[in-house]
């Protein structure tokens, strides 16, 4: 049986630094994956493979079946692969509800299924009061919402959250755990997620990729990523 | 900063829609050869195809946030079409054939260097200086292929006839019927452009604006709609050029060169960018109140065009247009 997100042997080197050697990665659909890892250990370089934005040195990527490898990132976004940034790219101009309109808009669809599909992701996302609200003048922590509520917009089926509760109060944080179970659960995405946040990925109760320098270096639930004595030497004893 | 990256802070909310304005500005074209019948009915055409070029700029640069210095480089592309193909002896109305030829060329050489830029990956000021190359290229080819395009000594164009199948024909050589042929043009390319602004297609322009990247990687291929805007923007262009070339009844090199390029950016950016029918006025009255200028002053009118530019660029980024709800607003407060 072949995973729904199925990659080998991923590998990129930028002029001879390695960021990324020979990550194996599976993913069935409707799983939630944290990917942990103390600073340079290849995290982001990693979803950025993922999403097209790099292409791998070496390694491929097979989502649904298909080898997606060398595709751009815009068609696999239209695919279902949709990535929030580190930081939060929106359209910092244009009020809540515009953005969320130009996300769904990438869709094709009749306008009033439209409307109400931008309702619905406003609901979601908990952006519904400030719907007017030009997105530069949102918090940090509405704007990454913002963000996944551009994911859903369009589409998205495999979400790639690059630390969704940066520079987010505790209380965010803790709504935020609540929205990416909502989607999981409920919504039935998948989601691979970058976080910092050890309260955060506990809450989650979701599997954990511990990547270093560049390799995979341990996978498995919280609580045994938690008592291991090697990644607590690496990551958590430091962190 | 730079130029070709339109990023409009806050976005006015106006209380009456662009559309009611633009029809009343059209009516009052539209009765203006019924009051008087003097110089202006010969000359406001002109003006008006240069607010139809100052159209073709707004829709790249307003709303994609593209900048081009070519948009005079395809005007003169449509007005040598124009010309050439009114020398044939033709079985159709060659004015006709002359429009269209003037838009397909618009459509192809504009479609084909945005395909080659933009799917490169080439943006802001780089694409500025190559559509400023176009601008070169094409007066100079005008100027070389003198057996074609006449050289310096340029090209003398007959007006054209409207004709409608087998119900009749009316000619464009007085300057009413001219007039309102020109109006109907101008009238239509607005409708066209400003239908396109508020689709599914002119709302992703403005995404793209905004934020490409962000674009990209929700599922759209920005190198193809900036290819296609551009494409439509260079054939509205060449349209107009057609139709200058068909009014004036004379085309020459200077028509495609950096200097017209580089006016039609002025009046776009002073009357402003973002706004179709604020392009459309700014190429009407900025170029008409230039020309009053540069024979009252030769000497100065250049200097205060070229301030109010810069006041635009530094100051007052969506021109008259974007400053206008604000000043009202504070003028009602008082």
């Amino acid at each position: 049986m072949t995973a729904w997100l199925e990659i080998r042997g991923l590998t990129k080197r930028f002029q001879g630094v390695v960021a990324n050697e020979a990550v194996d990665f599976d993913l069935v659909e409707g799983e939630i994956r944290c990917v942990i890892g103390p600073n340079g250990a290849g995290k982001t370089t990693f979803i950025s493979m993922i999403s097209g934005h790099h292409r791998p040195t070496a390694g491929r990527i097979l989502f649904e079946g298909h080898d997606i490898t060398t595709w751009p990132v815009a068609r696999r976004a239209r695919a279902g692969i949709a990535r929030k940034f580190q930081t939060p790219s929106v359209f910092p101009n244009l009020t809540v509800s515009e953005n969320i309109e130009l996300s769904v808009l990438t869709c094709r669809g009749k306008v009033a299924s439209r409307r109400n599909r931008i309702d619905e992701v406003l609901q979601i996302v908990r952006l519904a009061d400030v719907r007017d609200t030009p997105a530069l003048a949102l918090s940090h922590g509405q704007r990454q919402w913002l963000e996944v509520g551009l994911l859903l917009g369009m589409g998205a089926r495999l979400l790639l959250l690059d630390e969704p509760t940066a520079g987010m109060t505790a209380a965010e944080t803790h709504a935020t755990g609540e929205l990416v179970r909502h989607l999981v659960r409920d919504l039935n995405l998948s989601a691979i997620i970058i976080e910092h946040d050890i309260n955060f990925i506990r809450d989650l109760k979701a599997p954990v990729t511990v990547l270093h320098l560049g390799r995979t270096f341990a996978e498995g639930d919280f609580s045994e990523i938690a008592a291991d004595e090697r990644v607590r030497g690496i990551y958590l004893g430091n962190g | 900063m730079s130029l070709a990256v339109d990023r409009p802070s806050g976005r006015a909310v106006p209380a009456i829609r662009e559309e009611t304005v633009a029809a009343v500005v059209f009516v009052l074209l539209g009765l203006l050869p019924v009051i008087n019948s003097g110089y202006v009915v010969y000359i406001l055409p002109q003006y008006m195809l240069f607010g139809m070029m100052a159209m073709s700029l707004a829709l790249l640069w307003g709303n994609t946030g593209i900048l081009s210095f070519g948009q005079a480089g395809f005007f003169a592309i449509g007005g040598y079409a124009m010309g050439l193909v009114m020398k044939e002896a033709l079985p159709i109305n060659p004015g006709y054939l002359g429009i269209l030829c003037a838009a397909l060329a618009g459509l192809l050489t504009a479609g084909l260097i945005g395909y080659f830029l933009f799917s490169a990956g080439v943006r802001d000021s780089y694409f500025v200086l190559v559509t400023l190359a176009l601008s070169i290229i094409v007066e100079q080819i005008a100027v070389s292929q003198s057996q074609w395009t006449g050289g310096w000594n340029g090209m003398f164009i007959m007006r054209p006839s409207l004709t409608f199948g087998g119900l009749g024909e009316v000619s464009l050589t007085d300057d009413a019927p001219m007039y309102y042929a020109v109006l109907v043009a101008v009238v239509a390319a607005y409708a066209a452009l400003r239908f396109l602004v508020r689709s599914r297609f002119g709302k992703i322009l403005v995404g793209i604006r905004e934020n490409d990247a962000r674009m990209t990687a929700l599922g759209i291929e920005t190198a193809w709609y900036k290819t296609a805007v551009f494409a439509v923007s260079g054939a509205t262009a060449c349209v107009a050029g057609a139709l200058y070339a068909a009014h004036s009844g004379f085309v020459s090199p200077s028509l495609g060169g950096v200097l017209f390029s580089t006016e039609v950016v002025v009046w776009v950016a002073i009357a402003g960018r973002s706004s179709l029918l604020a392009a459309l006025l700014g190429g009407i009255f900025v170029s008409s109140i230039s020309n009053y200028l540069s024979a009252v002053s030769p000497q100065y009118w250049q200097l205060a065009v070229g301030l109010l530019f810069i006041a635009a660029i530094a100051y007052f980024r969506g021109g008259i247009a974007g400053a206008l709800p604000g000043l009202l607003k504070r003028s009602r407060r008082k």
